[in-house]
């Protein structure tokens, strides 16, 4: 998927666990997990803040655009 | 007021096809049977009064041809009913947006449109054998209200699948 999740770099920066963040966003772990391992298909606004809320990070730090062309040719020069 | 009655419908709706579905079978044993019962030729002519001759041989062949049709009904009806018990099913176990009831619905609405097509034919096969002296009334033949039905399940076949991908969706957002 071209929308990749950084969730696991924020949590690593911050030191907090997935699960502390489930409690702190009131969010069940199994869907904090379908987001982190970038199986969900869309996420809603208020998720989105509450993350970033309880990150202390904007939305941009926690998604980021990647062409797939660039991830099909790493380095092509 | 609307849940109760909507929970006393679904155990209606499962146990009314099972038995329609064993009755579908039943009538098409019958059917069969009387079609290839040797005596059945004779007993049309007692039932619609008429003594040998050659328009009512056209009758007993026009009313062995319709129960020939009949028979191949049998399995399209089957069709139906089993694929309305699966919706049913679904329904029951409170998840009836999947994409299999979008292709139960599609594969009703090719039933329902083949036994449109059928009942033109029963409808042909009687209005030819029919006299003044013998009519043959059978409900069969065009009907605007068969046709809509056929209309209506391909579009709710379309609207549940639309409805399967958008529950999809919905189950891939966090």
């Amino acid at each position: 998927m071209a929308i990749a999740v950084k969730l696991d770099d924020l949590l690593h920066d911050r030191r907090m666990t997935l699960t502390e963040l489930a409690e702190r966003v009131e969010m069940t772990l199994a869907n904090l997990s379908i987001l982190k391992t970038g199986k969900a298909r869309a996420i809603r606004f208020s998720t989105l803040e509450a993350i970033c809320g309880a990150l202390s990070c904007q939305p941009g730090d926690l998604l980021r655009f990647e062409s797939e062309q660039a991830e099909r040719e790493p380095i092509a020069r | 007021m609307s849940k109760p009655a909507a929970s006393a419908a679904l155990p209606i709706a499962h146990v009314a096809l099972r038995v329609l579905i064993v009755l579908n079978w039943l009538a098409g044993a019958a059917v069969a049977a009387m079609l290839v019962a040797p005596l059945t030729g004779r007993w049309l002519l007692h039932a619609y009064h008429l003594s040998p001759s050659p328009d009512a041989d056209r009758l007993v062949m026009a009313c062995r041809a319709i129960a020939a049709v009949f028979l191949v009904a049998i399995p399209l009806h089957y069709v139906v009913l089993k694929r309305l018990l699966a919706i049913v099913e679904t329904v029951r176990a409170g998840d009836p947006f999947v994409a299999a009831n979008a292709l139960h619905l599609q594969a009703i609405a090719w039933m329902l449109l083949a036994l449109q097509l059928l009942s033109l034919v029963v409808g042909a096969i009687a209005r030819a054998v029919s006299t003044p002296a013998h009519p043959l009334h059978l409900r069969a033949g065009f009907s605007i209200s068969g046709w809509l039905a056929v209309l209506l399940t391909f579009l709710l076949a379309r609207v549940f699948a639309e409805g399967a991908l958008m529950r999809d969706d919905l189950e891939g957002t966090v």
